[in-house]
């Protein structure tokens, strides 16, 4: 399979409409447009009519950016990835790094009542309970709710049944939002985010406004409505013409052509997601640590950055989290060493090595790497066979079954990918199977490491290990593309999860 | 074959098609559990989930179960969001129907007259720059229609909204200019054969001997065309008509994702996507009973239109 014939439908065509795009020597008028009446229209692909308001359940990007209007956490992630108070003023662990202080600001949520400690127990006791299903409640089953309580309406005593200097770092996640205790309906929910709810329509409109009392300041929009367009050719059309003012998710394609435009710019966040093969380690052929190796070092990285990515995105270096904070930045980088990836297929006996590659059009950026691998494998004398799974079910497809998949992830604070997906016991996308007494070891002592400085020491080294053993290739970091209108000010390149991305409160149109 | 054999086999075909539907849709790898549970659920969530919507269930029993609702009237609830199915289908059913509406209000009287121009001078410059336009619309994929015309007269033009964002059902009828371009793609793919059918029959009735016999017999060319050449042309075109509504229902899924339309297409795309059984087959059901009604019309209308003595072979 070449490079070429990989091409999706969706790029090519991506490419027709830029070109139709420049047929035309003047640039239009903007159609019917989103209207300058100071509401913000926002495109994200939805989940159709199963949407639900709930921030605890969110999975979605558009779960999350309407989360971030409606409700608050307690703290909120920079772009490295380090907390920052929101609702919380301040926090501190004590010394076993078991029983966490909490300090709240005062703030009210959108029906007059102010937010307090029991808020925040009742929101994190929700999210712990399994019935919830929330996609945040790993970060929360260490906490003991009997023990813990409210100390005052602003302070909140969180205690935990292991030691974790690193739990703050829960509270900025998804599907972490403090809702008013006793909240059990999400028709019209009522939050303490910078707007309150105005209309719902799942599945193709929500509009929310702006809330006068908000802690932070009374947000610029006066609306912002989030609507449903799950076609990226028709978010990025939709924004060209005028019709929206901000198009989440656009591909590298589509992000060169709103660049050439006039009218609309990007916001390209930089190591927003990381590209990687999943090898399982716990089966053949690379349960034999001589052929992952040889894989690992097979791979070319800069071609699939600049090929793959169009050369908009960063290196990998088989190591999550480039750019964040715990990052072990001078790890040599990884380079393709063809002669002693041979050796070691020689050595292993699996100079005739064939295996299925999983991908999937679940990410823009997957099917051309997938054939890109084969190809450069292929020169290794490795028979790779790319398969396309469904993209719905594809991250629990890859889970249990296959050898090599492709998968990638969102920024995260590095603690909490590396408790989640590479620590013993932890169940949620482990795709290679790792499981290592020294890696646990080294990361568990890092969390009861209250010096930060050593912490980091214990956190680099346990990356260490995983690079090499861990059976994840990471080859690099997609940028996270969002489309904007040119009239669209105040709204910052951010990666997803983070403080500021999909952050309308302090956007302005003109 | 009787009207009670042709209803019989059309409800059989009907459950064909829903059985077919079911076993498809339940050997899909994964379930509404791992599409609810998201990227970064745990086992156990999923379980859990799995558990609540009674996922683990025996397959078959629970597509009994569905028929034996349907024989009362309920479509089942939906799996993803827990209201009722046929809610759902209410939903969504003004936007196709309006798209599918206004495109058979073009495309008929659009494929009679293009079909009758050609038709009646086979062979001239008319017909071939008409069959060659209708073949060229045709070849392009509603997708690649779409975008073109996206390109051209929404983004750089400005004279026409990209997609319907924030709009739905009736409501789009009060901002036509948000149909244009949707009707305009499913109008140019369903066209071609349409008009073709028509054309071919008006070329073959033209010199079919019965026309001839009438021209002997003086009656006027008008006459001649209008009682016997239309009648005998149409019928197969009929026929046409109701593969093109087969075939606009198929059209409507793309077109519904390329501008953001929220009508039955996309909803029932959203469904499969999520595994939700009860929505799919909803869907289904609705889709397989439309094509075998509009099949079944067709029929009988094209034995209406023409006295089975008088039908071109």
């Amino acid at each position: 399979m070449t490079v070429e014939s990989s091409w999706s439908r969706r790029r090519v065509l991506g490419t027709a409409l830029a070109a139709a795009a420049s047929i035309a020597a003047v640039p239009g008028c903007g159609g019917t447009g989103a209207g300058s009446d100071n509401r913000i229209r926002a495109a994200f692909p939805t989940g159709g009519s199963g949407e639900s308001l709930d921030p605890h359940i969110s999975s979605l990007f558009v779960d999350q950016a309407r989360a971030k209007a409606l409700f608050d956490t307690l703290v909120g992630y920079d772009s490295e990835m380090r907390s920052v108070p929101r609702l919380a003023v301040s926090w501190e662990p004590d010394p076993t790094g078991t029983r966490w202080l909490i300090r709240l600001r005062r703030a009210r949520f959108h029906d007059g009542r102010p937010v307090t400690a029991k808020d925040v127990l009742y929101s994190y006791r929700r999210i712990a309970e399994a019935a919830t299903a929330s996609p945040a409640r790993p970060y929360f089953t260490e906490v003991d709710f009997t023990a813990s309580r409210a100390r005052s309406a602003t302070e909140l005593e969180l205690v935990l049944r292991a030691p974790n200097f690193e739990f703050a770092s829960a509270w900025g996640a998804p599907g972490a939002e403090i809702i008013p205790a006793g909240t059990t309906k999400f028709r019209a929910p009522v939050g303490s985010g910078p707007f309150q709810l105005a209309s719902f329509q799942p599945g193709q409109s929500t509009v929310v406004k702006k809330f006068d009392g908000y802690w932070a300041g009374a947000p610029n929009p006066a609306e912002v409505e989030f609507v449903s367009i799950n076609e990226e050719a028709a978010r990025v059309s939709a924004l060209l013409s005028g019709q929206v003012h901000y198009a989440n998710d656009v591909s590298a394609n589509s992000a060169s052509q709103l660049h050439r435009e006039q009218r609309t710019g990007v916001l390209a966040a930089k190591h927003g997601t990381m590209q990687a093969v999943a090898f399982k380690i716990d089966r053949r052929p690379f349960s034999d640590p001589r052929v992952l190796r040889a894989v690992l070092l097979g791979v070319d990285r800069q071609q699939l950055l600049d090929v793959a990515l169009s050369g908009q995105g960063q290196l990998g270096n088989d190591l999550f989290g480039k750019g964040l904070k715990y990052y072990p930045d001078a790890l040599p980088q990884r380079r393709r060493d063809v002669d002693r990836a041979r050796s070691l297929l020689r050595e292993a006996g699996a100079e005739r090595l064939t295996f299925e590659l999983n991908t999937s059009a679940v990410d823009p950026y997957f099917e051309s790497a997938a054939s890109l691998i084969a190809e450069q494998l292929g020169e290794l004398g490795i028979r790779v066979s790319p398969r396309v799974g469904p993209s719905e079910t594809y991250f629990s497809d890859i889970e249990s079954s296959g050898v090599a998949g492709h998968t990638r992830t969102s920024s995260l604070p590095i603690a909490t990918f590396l408790g989640q997906r590479m620590r013993g016991g932890a169940d949620i996308n482990n795709y290679t199977g790792y499981q290592s007494d020294g890696f646990d070891s080294l990361f568990d002592r890092a969390l009861r490491t209250q010096d930060e400085s050593r912490r980091a020491e214990l956190l680099a080294d346990a990356q260490r290990l995983i690079r090499d053993d861990s059976g994840m290739l990471v080859w690099g970091f997609s940028n996270w593309n969002v489309g904007i209108s040119s009239e669209l000010r105040g709204m910052r390149a951010a990666p997803p999860n983070s403080l500021h991305w999909a952050r309308f409160d302090h956007a302005s149109l003109g | 074959m009787s009207r009670v054999a042709r209803l019989a086999v059309a409800v059989l075909q009907i459950a064909a098609v829903l059985a077919a539907v079911f076993t498809l849709t339940a050997v899909l790898p994964g379930d509404t559990a791992i599409v609810i549970a998201g990227e970064h659920a745990t086992d156990e969530q999923v379980a859990a989930l799995r558990e609540r919507l009674q996922l683990d269930r025996p397959a078959h029993e629970r597509f009994l179960d569905w028929t034996g609702g349907l024989l009362h009237g309920d479509f089942g609830t939906s799996l993803l969001t827990g209201e009722p199915v046929a809610d759902q289908l209410a939903r969504g059913v003004a936007t196709t129907a309006l798209l599918t509406i206004l495109t058979l209000t073009l495309v008929i009287p659009l494929a009679l007259g293009i079909g009758m121009a050609s038709g009646m001078r086979q062979g001239s410059r008319t017909d071939r720059a008409l069959s060659s336009v209708a073949v060229l619309l045709n070849s392009v994929p509603e997708f690649a229609l779409g975008l073109l015309l996206i390109g051209l007269l929404c983004v750089q033009a400005g004279w026409l909204p990209a997609t319907a964002a924030g709009l739905s059902g009736w409501s789009l009828a009060s901002e036509p200019a948000v149909l244009v371009l949707p009707v305009a793609v499913l109008v140019s793919k369903q066209l071609c054969a349409l008009a073709r059918q028509v054309r071919i029959g008006v070329a073959e009735a033209t010199c079919a001997e019965y026309a001839i016999h009438a021209r002997l017999l003086g009656l006027p060319e008008r006459t001649v065309l209008a009682r016997h050449v239309l009648p005998n042309a149409v019928r197969p075109a009929v026929q046409q008509l109701a593969r093109t509504v087969d075939g606009l229902l198929g059209g409507v899924v793309v077109v519904e994702a390329l501008f953001a339309l929220p009508g039955l297409g996309s909803a029932f795309v959203d469904a499969v996507k999520a595994r939700d059984l009860p929505a799919v087959q909803g869907y289904a059901l609705v889709f397989a009973a439309t094509t075998v009604a509009i099949n079944l019309l067709a029929d009988l209308a094209a034995r209406r239109l023409v006295p089975q003595r008088e039908m071109v072979a």
